[in-house]
């Protein structure tokens, strides 16, 4: 294969390489936080890790294990790096990012280090294409310190079940009200738009619900533009876990299954809204 | 000025709407010639529509199983219109279930083409559609505007990759630039190439073969006995003239070809039975 | 207000909601003892629909007996209720309606698989009665089909065309698009199809006329007739009188009244040029006729015959003043009277060639039946031509 044979000599200068037999397994992932240009690629010898921000408030991360790749080479701790992901995925689509079973983009992904661009030798049906990214120097991410320890409230849903919900929200209202509570409603989602509210309720006992552990009730809301990105994670997933801590800090963690069965993870953080708070 | 014709072949149907819809994402109008053997689908480079032109030439023997013309005069045995792809495109996907339809030049409010079908229905009497498309008649004096183009005298010459891989690629290209470098030489291989502040892309298709000319193709007496076969010939064009190509593609082509002329002109052929279609992009610098 | 709709009955509603939608932005709602009525209005108020839901149609309807209650909403939010049209008959087990009189609530509960449950609470106003005054039984012309003829009719049109026409013969139908005449007729492609009686359930035609009103108000009615496969009807009269769609069965029933142009020298032209007032139009064998069809032209080589060099004499027809005339005095006798005046003021100011003919709604007694059974105070509404919208 024309990728293999041609980085074979130079494999040393890179700091990372990463090859994929399916270049969709990485795209489709990176689709699930496509909501800002700038993303910010962390890699560690356990994998990479695509970080995606807006206005401090809500952050979301994609975990790529090394397992995933068929080659996963780095020759730091870590290797940090940030480019534009839109243009990062019309690169990684380039032939189209066909769903056709048997017809796939190889990759094969360079980086030579600070001040160099992010390198992609992408091959289908022979025809080769080489994208040259320009990269930044990355921002350091904000910690949002949403810790396990301190998780109040705990759900596990079928993805199948919120996609409705997310799909028919009213996006009139401003905000998203997340009730958690060990008694009813249980699990409620709330709106408040235009034209009149609407509750969505999930009872405990539902065969959607994998796993309920509320052990406070809890209100919060949410803004819904910055919620409303988290759907195409919810697109792709098929179980979600949504936890609040005591601060009422949002963690949406979706389990992505690729074409080829690996589990991946998609991570958002969303702060809540700063005037209920105050109320 | 008298037309008519009458398609009852429902393949023959299709393939006439895939080709006229075709050409009807390609111009928003054109000029239709109607010669006693052929149909000829027109547009000539204009500034209006980017400096591209378009030469689509079908058999009418093809199509039609009744085909009646009269020119303007014997000498000029030739009808020739301005119409609207758009508008014959749309009657004639809707009767694609039809028995018979008919196509003709009538004087209603004002020149049109009318299309005719009878459609199936399950009743004793024939549901009759007529779609009265107005068209504009060319006179004489105009017609050698509309004249086929000659062969450019190109530096390159070489078979196209399968129009939805290149469609794939240029749609994502154009996402990301405005204009693409065409290259290819005569070894094969053709290249596609973007660069922006962001990003530089460059797809390379190699192996593509390079079609056969006569002699009478180029100039010094064919491409290949007076160029390095590793030499590319290139051309910036503007994407979304390449894009509207591939994406008004019905047609599975037997035949796909580019010709480039250095800095100058794209010229895009496809060949499918007895329809051909010729493409012209011009460079940008 | 207290009623259940459960199954398929759920999808039923949400597509007469959808229906609704195309013809103005307000739902509204009035509970009667005679069944659930939802209604709409365009803004300009030439097209009216109603859809009336008989109890048997619910699981449980109740009402409070003598007490009226009528309100409006955004029929967007309705619209929101029932969003995933698609997979309502999956998802969907039972729809709760209940009136909240307090808060001014009408809640929306659909009770889904997997136990979830949505509730929307949606806010409304109190609003008049909304009526249109229509006797689609008294109407000369009447058709009846399965919606699928339609569906394929109006399928060669365009999505963009705003009006068809409709025209009768004793045999025959024939429905073509609508071109005003001082818009860009040149450059208008002109469709028309021609179907026979006995496509037909129901074919009765007492008088020779032409109609044109609104393509759009019709596709969402066919939309609504598809879905449920309920044959729909077509009533209509003369130009100026609406024209009214419907659909029944033994527990719905839904109309749509839609305004017909009353100015109609456009279509006396055309009908004169293809005889449809005194004689019947054009046989649809002209299709099998063979001759060449020939257009002949003076081909100047110096110069180019632009399109009014071209085109075949129009022949200029006096202003059909008396033809609007009479429209409007026919119209007027269905009329309260207190709306003659603002019938002047639709008169003035109007383009010539594209008028509707108002329809009136409001307080007048019930005209048919199957609308409201109650008197309701005077709230009048005159309906008049499209350029209202722009005020």
């Amino acid at each position: 294969m024309p990728l293999s044979t041609q980085s074979q000599g130079d494999a040393e200068q890179y700091v990372l390489v990463a090859s994929l037999d399916n270049a969709r397994n990485l795209s489709n992932i990176l689709k699930a936080i496509t909501f800002k240009d700038h993303a910010i690629f962390s890699a560690t010898p356990n994998g990479l890790k695509v970080t995606v921000e807006d206005s401090k408030c809500l952050q979301a991360n994609a975990f790529i294990q090394a397992e995933i790749f068929q080659e996963f080479t780095i020759r730091d701790d870590s290797v940090g790096f940030q480019v534009n992901l839109t243009v990062l995925l019309d690169c990684l689509n380039i032939f189209g990012g066909s769903t056709v079973p048997g017809v796939s983009t190889a990759l094969r992904m360079c980086y030579k280090g600070y001040g160099y661009p992010l390198t992609l030798f992408l091959e289908e049906g022979g025809v080769v294409t080489v994208c040259k990214i320009n990269t930044q120097e990355p921002e350091e991410p904000v910690d949002f310190e949403f810790c396990s320890t301190n998780v109040t409230n705990k759900v596990i849903l079928l993805s199948e079940s919120l996609k409705e919900a997310f799909s028919e929200l009213d996006m009139t209202s401003e905000v998203l009200q997340i009730t958690m509570s060990p008694s009813q409603p249980y699990f409620r989602l709330s709106t408040f738009g235009n034209s009149g509210n609407a509750h969505y309720d999930y009872p405990k006992d539902s065969d959607m619900m994998e796993l309920f552990r509320c052990t406070k009730t809890q209100t919060n809301r949410y803004k819904m533009s910055l919620l409303k990105p988290s759907t195409k994670a919810l697109a792709l997933s098929c179980k979600v876990s949504v936890r609040t801590d005591s601060r009422g800090f949002l963690s949406l963690q979706y389990l992505v299954r690729n074409d080829d069965g690996q589990i991946c993870f998609v991570e958002y953080f969303c702060c809540p809204d700063e005037e209920v708070e105050e109320q | 000025m008298k037309f008519r014709g009458k398609i009852l072949d429902i393949a023959c149907l299709n393939h006439f709407t895939r080709v006229i819809t075709t050409i009807s994402k390609l111009t928003k109008t054109c000029v239709l010639r109607l010669t006693p053997d052929n149909l000829f689908f027109v547009l000539s480079g204009k500034v209006a529509n980017g400096g591209v032109s378009m030469w689509c030439e079908l058999s009418q023997a093809n199509f039609f199983d009744e085909y009646q013309m009269e020119g303007v005069s014997p000498e000029d045995n030739e009808i020739c219109l301005e119409v609207t792809p758009e508008n014959l495109s749309r009657a004639l996907k809707t009767l694609q279930n039809a028995k018979a339809v008919k196509v003709k030049l009538t004087k209603k409010h004002c020149p049109c083409l009318t299309i005719a079908a009878e459609l199936p229905t399950l009743s004793s009497i024939n549901r009759v559609v007529t779609h009265d498309v107005p068209v504009d008649v060319i006179p004489r004096r105009l017609w050698n505007e509309f004249k086929e183009p000659s062969m450019p005298d190109f530096d390159v010459s070489i078979y196209l990759p399968p129009l939805k891989t290149l469609k794939n690629i240029v749609d994502r290209m154009k996402n990301l630039s405005n204009f693409l470098v065409m290259e290819a030489n005569l070894s094969g291989e053709m290249n596609l190439k973007i660069e922006t502040d962001l990003v530089s892309v460059t797809t390379h298709f190699k192996d593509l073969g390079n079609p056969p000319w006569g002699d009478e193709a180029s100039q010094d007496g064919g491409p290949s006995q007076s160029r390095d076969p590793e030499d590319m010939a290139q051309a910036r064009v503007d994407i979304r003239k390449l894009q509207q190509f591939l994406m008004g593609q019905q047609v599975n082509p037997s035949k796909a070809m580019c010709n480039i002329v250095h800095e100058r002109v794209v010229h895009l052929i496809l060949l499918h039975e007895d329809v051909s279609l010729q493409y012209f992009i011009p460079a940008v610098a | 207000m207290d009623c259940v709709v459960t199954g398929g009955n759920v999808k039923v509603l949400a597509k007469a909601i959808h229906s609704l939608s195309r013809i103005g932005d307000e739902l509204y709602v009035e509970p009667q003892e005679d069944g659930l009525a939802l209604r709409s209005v365009n803004s300009s108020r030439s097209a009216y629909a109603c859809f009336l839901f008989a109890p048997l149609f619910f699981s449980r309807y109740t009402v409070h007996s003598g007490h009226t209650f009528r309100c409006k909403m955004a029929i967007k939010s309705v619209q929101a209720v029932f969003r995933s049209l698609a997979s309502l008959e999956k998802t969907v087990e039972k729809c709760h309606i209940e009136l909240d009189d307090q808060n001014n609530r009408l809640t929306f509960t659909l009770h889904c698989k997997h136990g979830l449950m949505k509730t929307h609470n949606l806010s409304f106003q109190d609003s008049e009665s909304l009526q249109a005054v229509f006797d689609k039984d008294s109407y000369a012309n009447v058709f009846r089909s399965n919606p699928r003829l339609l569906v394929d009719t109006v399928m060669h049109f365009p999505p963009s065309l705003e009006e068809v026409t409709v025209s009768v013969s004793d045999e025959r139908m024939w429905v073509r698009n609508h071109v005003e005449e001082e818009g860009d007729q040149s450059k208008a492609m002109l469709t028309e199809l021609c179907l026979a009686s006995d496509e037909f359930d129901h074919f009765a035609v007492q008088a020779h006329n032409s109609v044109t009103f609104c393509l759009k108000e019709l596709r969402g009615l066919l939309v609504f007739a598809e879905s449920t496969g309920l044959p729909m009807s077509m009533y209509f009269d003369e130009p100026g009188s609406p024209v009214v769609l419907s659909v029944t069965d033994s527990v719905l029933e839904g109309n749509f009244v839609l305004a017909t142009l009353s100015d109609d020298s456009n279509h006396r032209k055309k009908n004169n040029s293809r005889g449809a007032h005194t004689l019947p139009p054009p046989p649809p064998d002209d299709f099998m006729n063979d001759d060449i069809d020939s257009y002949l032209i003076a081909m100047d080589t110096s110069v180019a015959p632009g399109p009014s060099a071209t085109g075949p004499p129009t022949p200029q027809l006096a202003d059909s003043i008396c033809s609007k005339q009479t429209a409007a005095a026919s119209h007027r006798t269905r009329l309260h009277s207190e709306e003659e005046e603002e019938d002047k003021t639709t008169d003035s100011g109007r383009p010539p060639n594209k008028k509707f003919c108002s329809l009136f709604f409001g307080s007048v007694l019930p005209p048919s039946p199957q609308m409201s059974t109650q008197p309701v105070s005077s709230q009048q509404v005159l309906a008049s031509d499209s350029e209202d919208d722009v005020q």
